[in-house]
């Protein structure tokens, strides 16, 4: 059995009255892709946004249970937040660089956290951009605004923000769906090139996508963990009737 | 059918007079300082009119048309009631938008729009019986009416306008760029000055124009509470007569069509270009932030 | 659904019947404001039928006003100066002036000054600048700080020319209104300014506190006289005594001339004097409609 770097114990999430995550127990392998998928509005991004606590921005999100990152509850109120996040990086749905150039982009977090001299963040900005297969398409550009860039070449942008301060997991939030195939396919590439460096949690609704590239998945619906395994087994062996109806398409 | 088809043109042409109409009268506003203001300069020298020797236009022998130091005065008091309220303007925007909870700012952001709606006799009178024998005290001074004390209440002034507006601005940013920020690591206060500041940066720099405009031409405030001594200052802690003061001070008791009045048409004129010029370099500062940024 | 319009025009006669209110508009001077003011509220209460517009702005404002024609009487602290008449007769205005009553303007400093007595040339050295320390005439050491009104105020123009006789320093700081030079002299250490006499003492005719009034001599070496020593007043020997004019454009007629009159009337005197000016035979200078 493999290390777990992420273990969701018993998690409940409210926002005001409206419980959207309810008793959810997961536990995410170190150093693997694991999809989460379930039909829209199940709760896969609160579950994903609650592992590095962006739920905090939010007055009204009320979370119960516990997220263990390498054994240590980052639920608790002493977890330094900013810490965390630094150790959980997030790719989201809608590509988001900055308003500001290719280079500062990548080089923002290094500097927000004080990863490297100056004189070192050339180098770091473009092993990132090469670990992102960007590099060759804005080695010359990097002064330009990061939001010239096309859409897929922007998204690939923020996983290299997202992978220059080293951090151990990286959560994305369905990072495909604005994207044409041809991006679709890079991104994907990318990721599972990742495979073994960080431990990545995918969201997606694209059940072809998760055969692709995850090594697990765990299937969501209304609030609640239906079925965790592995990828193989979710989509050709599943046990539970509902995780059945939805990969075969019957609902969703 | 027909009635929509008539509507329609309807809409469009009362549309087109009412822009007509505001692009006249601002036209017609223009030539009118344009022509009475050059003719000043049929009677007065352009060097001395630029120069620093103290306006004198009722001087008891030859009068003296220099707007040197009433020009230098605005700018002084100006600049300074930007010092003041640029950097208060914004921060109290950016802990509106960001740091405030949604009731917290229900409540104060309709209280500062209303400062706006305070007459500016009123913040001079408060300049004078308030906050200038407080700068009197704080600093030392036989008299607190002087250029800081105008840019003091300038900036309470200008503050207002400039906090809706970059409030609006910041609150416009979108959260995506926020979270993403967050999600590497960077506090609030990082977020703020490095990604969102930076993301609506046009739109603050228009609620600095805009507070900046209201103070270069604000009259009433600064003609009571600067001192309005004619002499060039050399502190802020000096009298000072601004150029719209002048104007408003002698406007009523010059006779029409004389050199005094159209000297005065002068002063407007000069006041007219400065703020074209600020708008002009705001616009194409925005045009370039617009261009760089979102 | 005619009817209740008929109702209404009976109406419309009634209004055309009734005698029209007749206004008097008058403009200028800030010294002369408050006086005129009481003056003419007396007057309206004796003639019902008339209403008297008053604003200030300054004696300029109000004599370019009747220069305009937007005024019927001009108030001014000052004479009508040679330009402006220039610009009358260029205008067909014909000027008709009036001195309705008389002030004495008068000389405070902070009493820390150490002084209490000026000689008019000594005065005009100060405010055009030329005596900067206040030891240079035996006082105090220390800056002197100038204070007066603003260019549009009679008292600005009237004062240059009865006591510097060439431009003010541009250090002097121009102030709102007489009670701001009041504040301002009373917070300054090393203040000097002018007032008009009604000014020195409050509501109940005491006078204020915080200021020194200054003494002043005609020359140098000559007895030196207090605005507040009445009989020395009367008798003409205080030298800032200055008459407070109003013109009209033309003889006056109708109700601006009942104003005047009513203004020199034993009433309207009375007015004056409890106001603290003088009324102007009193203080030698003749009011012109009994000329
Ligand atoms: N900030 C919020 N306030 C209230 N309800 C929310 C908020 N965010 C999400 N929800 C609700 O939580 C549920 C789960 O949403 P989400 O996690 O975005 O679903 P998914 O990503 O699976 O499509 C939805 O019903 C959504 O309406
Ligand atoms: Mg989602």
């Amino acid at each position: 059995m493999e290390k777990i770097k992420l273990d969701v114990q018993a998690l409940d999430l409210f926002f005001g009255k409206k419980q959207v995550l309810k008793n959810i127990h997961l536990s995410i392998p170190e150093g693997k892709i694991t999809a989460l998928i379930g039909p829209s509005g199940c709760g896969k991004s609160t579950l994903l946004r609650s592992i590095n606590r962006l739920h905090d921005l939010h007055p009204d999100a009320r979370l119960m249970g516990k997220i263990l990152l390498d054994g240590h509850n980052i639920l608790h109120r002493n977890t330094n937040v900013v810490h965390l996040r630094r150790r959980v990086g997030m790719v989201f749905q809608k590509p988001n660089p900055f308003p500001m150039s290719i280079a500062e982009n990548v080089a923002y977090g290094l500097k927000i956290n004080a990863l490297c001299s100056k004189s070192e963040m050339r180098a770091r900005v473009e092993q990132s951009l090469r670990n992102s297969f960007l590099w060759e398409e804005v080695a010359d550009d990097l002064d330009k605004s990061a939001l010239e860039l096309s859409g897929g070449q922007q998204q690939r942008l923020c996983i290299a923000r997202a992978i220059a301060v080293e951090p151990e997991v990286i959560l994305f939030d369905e990072p495909c769906s604005a994207l044409d195939p041809i991006s679709t396919a890079k991104i994907e590439e990318l990721i599972m090139g990742l495979r073994g460096k960080f431990t990545q949690v995918i969201v997606t609704h694209n059940m072809q996508q998760a055969q692709r590239v995850a090594d697990y998945t765990a299937f969501m619906y209304l609030g609640e963990l239906i079925e965790f395994g592995e990828t193989r087994q979710i989509f050709e062996k599943p046990q539970q009737e509902l995780t059945k109806n939805y990969v075969s398409g019957h609902f969703g | 059918m027909k009635s929509r088809f008539f509507w329609d043109t309807f809409f469009n042409k009362t549309l087109s007079a009412a822009a007509l109409v505001s692009v006249l009268t601002l036209a017609g506003i223009f030539l009118l300082l344009l022509y009475n203001g050059l003719q000043a300069f049929s009677t007065i020298d352009i060097a001395e009119f630029l120069s620093a020797a103290p306006w004198n236009p009722a001087a008891y022998d030859a009068p003296v048309f220099g707007i040197g130091a009433m020009l230098f005065s605005t700018l002084i008091v100006t600049f300074g009631s930007m010092l003041i309220a640029v950097p208060l303007g914004i921060g109290t925007a950016a802990f509106l938008s960001e740091m405030a909870s949604p009731r917290l700012r229900n409540l104060l952001k309709p209280a500062i729009e209303m400062l706006a709606a305070i007459p500016s006799v009123v913040i001079g009178f408060l300049g004078i019986v308030l906050v200038a024998p407080g700068l009197a005290q704080v600093f030392d001074l036989p008299n607190g009416l002087n250029a800081l004390n105008g840019s003091i209440l300038l900036a309470v002034m200008a503050l207002p306008t400039l906090i809706s507006v970059s409030e609006d601005a910041i609150h416009a940013v979108p959260d995506y760029y926020k979270e993403a920020s967050y999600a590497l690591g960077a506090n609030r206060w990082e977020t703020l000055l490095r990604v969102t500041l930076p993301a609506c940066k046009s739109g603050v720099l228009a609620a600095v124009m805009l507070g900046l405009g209201r103070a270069l031409g604000e009259t009433m405030t600064v003609l009571m509470a600067t001192g309005n001594a004619t002499a060039m200052p050399h502190s802020i802690f000096d009298p000072v007569r601004t150029i719209t003061a002048t104007v408003a001070i002698e406007m009523g008791e010059v006779p029409f069509r004389t050199p005094h009045f159209y000297s005065l048409f002068a002063c407007a004129l000069v006041l007219f270009l400065i703020t074209l010029g600020v708008n002009i370099a705001a616009e194409r500062l925005a045009a370039r932030l617009r261009k760089k940024g979102q | 659904m005619r009817r209740p319009l008929f109702f209404l025009l009976p109406l419309l006669f009634v209004q055309c019947s009734h005698p029209q209110v007749e206004t008097v508009v008058l403009k200028g001077s800030d010294t002369e404001l408050n006086l005129v003011l009481q003056l003419a509220e007396a007057y309206m209460e004796a003639e019902p039928g008339v209403s008297i517009s008053i604003t200030g702005g300054g004696s300029g404002v109000g004599i370019a006003a009747l220069l305009n024609g937007k005024t019927d009487i001009a108030n001014s602290s000052r004479e009508i100066n040679a330009y402006e008449t220039a610009m009358a007769y260029e205008r067909g205005v014909q000027i008709e002036p009036f001195i309705f009553a008389a002030d004495a303007l008068a000389i405070i400093v902070h009493p820390s000054v150490g002084l209490d007595s000026l000689s008019l040339h000594d005065l005009g050295k100060i405010y055009a600048g030329e005596i900067r320390d206040w030891s240079q005439l035996g006082g105090k050491p220390g800056p002197v700080s100038l204070y007066g009104r603003q260019s549009n105020s009679g008292t600005f123009t009237y004062f240059r020319e009865r006591v510097l006789k060439r431009d003010f320093s541009p250090d002097l700081k121009q102030m709102n209104g007489t009670s701001q030079i009041l504040e301002a002299v009373k917070a300054d250490p090393g203040s000097i300014g002018y007032v008009g006499l009604g000014y020195l003492t409050d509501n109940n005719g005491a006078l204020r506190e915080g200021i020194r009034v200054i003494r002043l001599a005609r020359t140098n070496g000559e007895m030196a006289v207090s605005p507040l020593d009445q009989n020395m007043v009367y008798a003409g020997l205080y030298p800032l005594t200055r008459p407070l004019y109003q013109y009209t454009n033309g003889v006056p007629e109708g109700k601006t001339k009942t104003f005047l009159e009513f203004e020199n009337s034993p009433a309207g005197k009375k007015i004056i004097l409890e106001n603290g000016y003088l009324s102007a035979r009193e203080a030698g200078l003749a009011g012109n409609l009994e000329k």
